[in-house]
C-alpha cells in the first residue's frame, strides 16, 4: 500500500565502512511506534548490543521524524535523535524544532541511522534523496556558528545543518547536537555520541511533498488547532509575548524555583531575570519553528549584537542554580553553551554542584556561588576539557562521586535535574524519579496539573492520586514525542486532537486511547532497555536532599518529596512487580514479550 | 479523595444532573477502583459511601458497590481514564430519545465536546451490553449518552469528567431552547462537527 504521512524509508549510514543503504520500514512498525521517540526506542532497543560503550563503535545514533513532520501541522516541525546515553547509560532521546527535521524528511526518509565510527572527521550530506560522506578535517575544532556558516557557504542557504561543537568533539558527556544554528538536542550527550563517531555534521536539503490521506479532514483539524491555540492564554499570549521565561516569576512565587544547587527554593531577584524584564529590556524580535503560530523563541539584543535568548530552564541553570542573577551574564553563558555545543541544564547544574563542593570545602576550584566570571570560564574549560573542566565534563554525578560526595549531585540516573523543586510539586518528584532518561521534567510534566492547571489544577503538596496521573502524562508524552509534536501546543490542544490529525495525515485510524497505548508501549520498552543495562528500582529515586531536607522558607516550606508511597502505587499501576519489572502479562499485552532484558 | 467525591457529588446533585439517589462516581487507583456505594446520595457522601474493590477481581466489598460497577470496570480496562462520572442530566436524556448524536449549537459546547454520540441498548442499567459498547466509544469521545438513561464521562480527574457532564447538559438546554423558539438557526458551524 502507499504511504501517507510517512515515506516508509530509512537511510542507514555505516561510518566504519562508508556504506550507505536505503531500507524499507514496514507499515506495522510505523503504525505501532509512529516515529520520533517511539521508533527511535524501537531501533536502539533492538540494535544496540547490551552493555556496549555509548562512545564505542556499537552504539547507534537514530535521527527520526514523525508522520506530521513537514505536513504543515502547527508545532510538528520537530525531529528527535536517540541512542544509548554516554551521560547516564540509559536509553536516550532528545528532540528539537527548527527546520532540519523537515528537510531530512523531505528527502523521502522517516529515519536516519548512523552506525560505526569514522577513521577521521566527516560530514554527511543528504540532498534530494542522495546521501554522501565528505571529509570534515577543516571543520573539526570549529564552533557551531562557524560550522554552520562554512557548510551553508558550500551547500547553500536552503540546507539545514545539525552539528556538534568543540564539546562534542571532546566527548563531554553532556554535549549537545545543535541544528539550524541555535536549536538543541540538548540532553544526555548525543553530541558526544556524534563526536565519538567523528561525525561533525549532517546537512539536509530536500523538497519532496509529504502526502496527506484525508485533505478535507486535515484542513478542518488545522482550522480547529488555530482556534484552540488562539483561545488558550498560554499559547496566544504568555508564550508569544514572553517565551518560556514567562515561567520564572510563576515558579519562583510558588517557592519551587531551586537556587544554589537546590539549597534554596526562591530567588530574591527573580524579577530581574523574568520574562517580563527580558521583554522590556532585551527582546528584539520573535522566532520559532517553521509554520508555528506561537513563535516562542526570543531574539535578544546584547552588547555585541543579537542572540537567541535563553529558555526558562537555561535562565535557571546558568542563573539562580549557580547563585547568579545577572541577566547579561546568563545570556552570554547561554550563547557560549550553544556555540560550544553544551547542554545548558547539565552545564549549569554541574557548575552549581561544583560551587557547593567548594562551599563545603570538598573540592577546591575557586568557583563560588555568584561568581559570574568563574562560571563563564568554567563553561569553556568544560567544552575543551581543560583543568578542572575535564572532571566537570563528566557530569555532576561522576564529579560528586569522585569527590566522595555523591549526595550533592542533583541528578536522577545521572541526568541533571531541571528548574522545578519537587519538594513543592510531589508529582514532579515522582516524574523525575521514574523518568527513563533520568532527571527530566518533560517526560511527565506534572507541573501542568500541579501548577498550571492543565488539564485541571490538583493539590501540589499531596502525594495522593499522583501515580495514576503521572503515568497518564508519561504515556501521552511518549506518544506526542513520537508524532513528533511540540509540548507547548499540547498545552492548548489535547491528545484527542493529535489522534484525529494523525488519522487525517496517515489514513490509519487512531483514537485517543491508541495514543495512550502506544505511549505505554514505548515507556515499557525504554524500561526494558534500562533493566537490561543494569538499572533497577534503586535508581528510581531522588537526591537525598529532596527526600530528607525540608524546604526552609517560602510558600513551600516544610515539604520533602513523599516518594515511597507514590512509587509503590506507581509500580502497581504500571503492572510492574515491586522491584519495578514489567510483568509477563503486561509485556504480552503490549506486544513486548520477545524483548530480552 | 473523599473531598473530591463530596465536591463533585454535591455539585452534580445541585446542578440537577442527578436526582437524590441516582448517578455514581469512581476513580481508578492502579488495579483498584473506588466507587460510590449502591444507593448513595451523591449530594451527601460520607466515608462509608466510598467502596474500594478490584479492577479485575471481586472481593466482599462488591456487594456494596454501585450497580454500574461492571460498566466502570469495562471503561477503565478499555480506556486510559482515571475517573468516571455517570449522571442523569434531564435535558440530555430527553434529547437522546430523539437523536442518534448530539451536535452542539453553541460555540463553548462545540469547542469542548464537538459531538456526543448516543448509544442505544436494550438494557441500560448495569448491563453487559453497555459494558461491551461503551469503552470503544469512550476511546474517541469524552462523554457518551446512553439513550433514555444517562451520560458516562471520563477524565484523568473527577473534575474533568464532571466538566464534560455539566457541558453536555448545557449544550442540550441550549438545543431545547433554540428549538422551542422555532426560528432558523443562522450559525451553521455546528454542521462541521457531524464528521468529528
Amino acid at each position: 500500500m502507499g504511504f501517507c504521512g510517512w515515506f516508509g524509508k530509512t537511510l542507514r549510514v555505516n561510518l566504519s565502512t562508508g556504506i550507505i543503504t536505503e531500507e524499507n520500514i514496514g507499515q506495522k512498525v510505523l503504525s505501532d511506534w509512529i516515529g520520533g521517540r517511539g521508533i527511535g526506542a524501537w531501533v536502539v532497543a533492538g540494535e544496540v548490543p547490551a552493555c556496549c560503550d555509548p562512545l564505542g563503535e556499537e552504539n547507534k545514533l537514530v535521527f527520526a521524524t514523525g508522520p506530521l513532520t513537514g505536513a504543515g501541522v502547527p508545532g510538528a516541525g520537530r525531529f528527535s535523535a536517540s541512542a544509548k546515553s554516554p551521560l547516564t547509560g540509559t536509553i536516550l532521546d532528545s528532540n528539537a524544532g527548527g527546520r532540519w527535521g523537515i528537510r531530512l524528511k523531505k528527502n523521502g526518509y522517516d529515519m536516519l541511522i548512523i552506525e560505526g565510527t569514522s577513521a577521521g572527521p566527516v560530514y554527511l550530506k543528504i540532498e534530494e534523496g542522495t546521501a554522501s560522506l565528505h571529509e570534515a578535517g577543516d571543520l573539526w575544532g570549529a564552533d557551531v556558528r562557524e560550522t554552520n556558516d562554512k557548510l551553508k557557504d558550500k551547500l547553500g542557504n536552503e540546507t539545514s545543518i545539525a552539528c556538534i561543537g568543540p564539546a562534542g568533539e571532546n566527548l563531554v558527556k553532556f554535549a549537545s547536537v545543535m541544528n539550524d544554528g541555535h536549536r538543541a538536542l540538548g540532553r544526555g550527550g548525543l553530541g558526544a555520541v556524534m563526536g565519538a563517531k567523528k561525525l561533525k555534521a549532517v546537512a539536509a536539503k530536500g523538497s519532496r511533498k509529504v502526502e496527506v490521506a484525508n485533505k478535507e479532514k486535515f484542513d478542518f483539524m488545522i482550522y480547529e488547532a488555530g482556534k484552540w491555540l488562539k483561545a488558550n492564554p498560554i499559547t496566544s499570549q504568555g508564550l508569544p509575548e514572553f517565551g518560556t521565561p514567562v515561567l520564572v516569576k510563576l515558579f519562583n512565587a510558588l517557592g519551587v524555583f531551586p537556587t544554589r544547587n537546590f539549597q534554596g527554593s526562591q530567588y530574591p531577584d527573580a524579577l530581574n531575570i523574568s520574562g517580563e524584564t527580558i521583554a522590556e529590556l532585551m527582546t528584539a524580535g520573535r522566532k520559532g519553528c517553521y509554520g508555528c503560530p506561537v513563535q516562542c523563541a526570543r531574539l535578544l539584543k546584547t552588547k555585541t549584537g543579537t542572540t537567541l535568548g535563553p529558555e526558562y530552564e537555561s535562565i535557571w541553570a546558568l542563573g539562580p542554580e549557580c547563585g547568579i542573577g545577572d541577566l547579561d551574564t546568563i545570556v552570554e553563558a547561554n550563547h557560549l553553551c550553544n556555540q560550544l555545543g553544551l547542554d545548558t541544564v547539565s552545564t549549569g547544574v554541574t557548575i552549581g554542584c561544583t560551587m557547593e563542593l567548594e562551599e563545603k570545602g570538598i573540592f577546591n576550584t575557586g568557583l563560588s556561588f555568584g561568581d559570574t566570571t568563574g562560571m563563564l570560564r568554567a563553561i569553556k574549560q568544560i567544552a575543551y576539557r581543560e583543568g578542572d573542566g575535564d572532571l566537570l565534563a563528566e557530569g555532576s554525578r561522576r564529579l560528586a562521586e569522585r569527590c566522595g560526595a555523591g549526595q550533592y549531585a542533583m541528578q536522577v540516573k545521572g541526568l541533571e535535574l531541571t528548574a522545578y523543586d519537587p519538594r513543592g510539586l510531589q508529582g514532579m518528584g515522582l516524574g523525575f524519579a521514574t523518568s527513563n532518561r533520568g532527571g527530566c521534567h518533560l517526560r511527565a510534566y506534572m507541573a501542568g496539573p500541579e501548577a498550571l492547571g492543565v488539564p485541571k489544577m490538583v493539590d501540589r503538596f499531596s502525594a495522593g492520586g499522583k501515580a495514576g496521573l503521572t503515568i497518564t502524562q508519561q504515556n501521552v508524552s511518549a506518544a506526542i514525542d513520537s508524532l513528533i509534536a511540540c509540548r507547548f501546543i499540547n498545552l492548548a490542544v489535547s491528545e484527542e486532537y493529535f489522534a484525529r490529525i494523525l488519522s487525517a495525515v496517515t489514513g490509519v485510524d487512531y483514537q485517543t486511547q491508541d495514543l495512550h497505548r502506544i505511549g505505554e508501549r514505548i515507556w515499557n520498552l525504554e524500561r526494558l532497555f534500562n533493566l537490561r543495562e543494569g538499572f533497577d528500582c534503586s535508581h528510581d529515586t531522588l537526591p537525598p536532599r529532596l527526600l530528607e531536607e525540608p524546604i526552609q522558607e517560602g510558600p513551600s516550606s516544610g515539604s520533602v518529596v513523599e516518594l515511597k508511597p507514590m512509587l509503590e502505587e506507581y509500580y502497581r499501576f504500571r503492572g510492574w512487580n515491586e522491584s519495578g519489572v514489567p510483568s509477563p502479562g503486561k509485556l504480552r499485552e503490549l506486544g513486548l514479550e520477545d524483548f530480552k532484558c | 479523595m473523599l473531598k473530591d467525591f463530596q465536591t463533585f457529588g454535591r455539585d452534580l446533585f445541585l446542578a440537577g444532573l442527578n436526582s437524590s439517589h441516582s448517578g455514581n462516581l469512581s476513580v481508578r487507583c492502579g488495579d483498584r477502583i473506588v466507587i460510590t456505594r449502591r444507593g448513595a446520595m451523591l449530594g451527601h457522601l460520607e466515608e462509608r459511601d466510598l467502596i474500594e474493590t478490584g479492577l479485575d477481581k471481586n472481593d466482599s466489598n462488591i456487594i456494596l458497590a454501585s450497580t454500574e460497577i461492571r460498566v466502570h470496570r469495562a471503561i477503565y480496562k478499555g480506556t486510559a481514564a482515571l475517573a468516571v462520572v455517570h449522571a442523569h442530566p434531564v435535558h440530555a436524556i430527553a434529547l437522546s430519545l430523539l437523536e442518534d448524536e448530539i451536535i452542539p449549537l453553541d460555540s463553548e459546547g462545540a469547542y469542548l465536546l464537538h459531538k456526543i454520540p448516543v448509544l442505544s441498548a436494550e438494557h441500560t442499567i448495569g448491563s453487559q451490553e453497555l459494558e461491551e459498547k461503551l469503552p470503544s466509544l469512550l476511546k474517541e469521545y469524552k462523554i457518551v449518552m446512553v439513550r433514555g438513561h444517562g451520560s458516562f464521562a471520563t477524565g484523568q480527574l473527577l473534575e474533568e469528567a464532571y466538566q464534560w457532564t455539566s457541558s453536555l447538559e448545557n449544550i442540550c438546554r441550549i438545543i431545547h431552547i433554540t428549538r422551542a423558539l422555532k426560528g432558523e438557526v443562522k450559525d451553521k458551524r455546528s454542521s462541521k462537527y457531524k464528521e468529528w
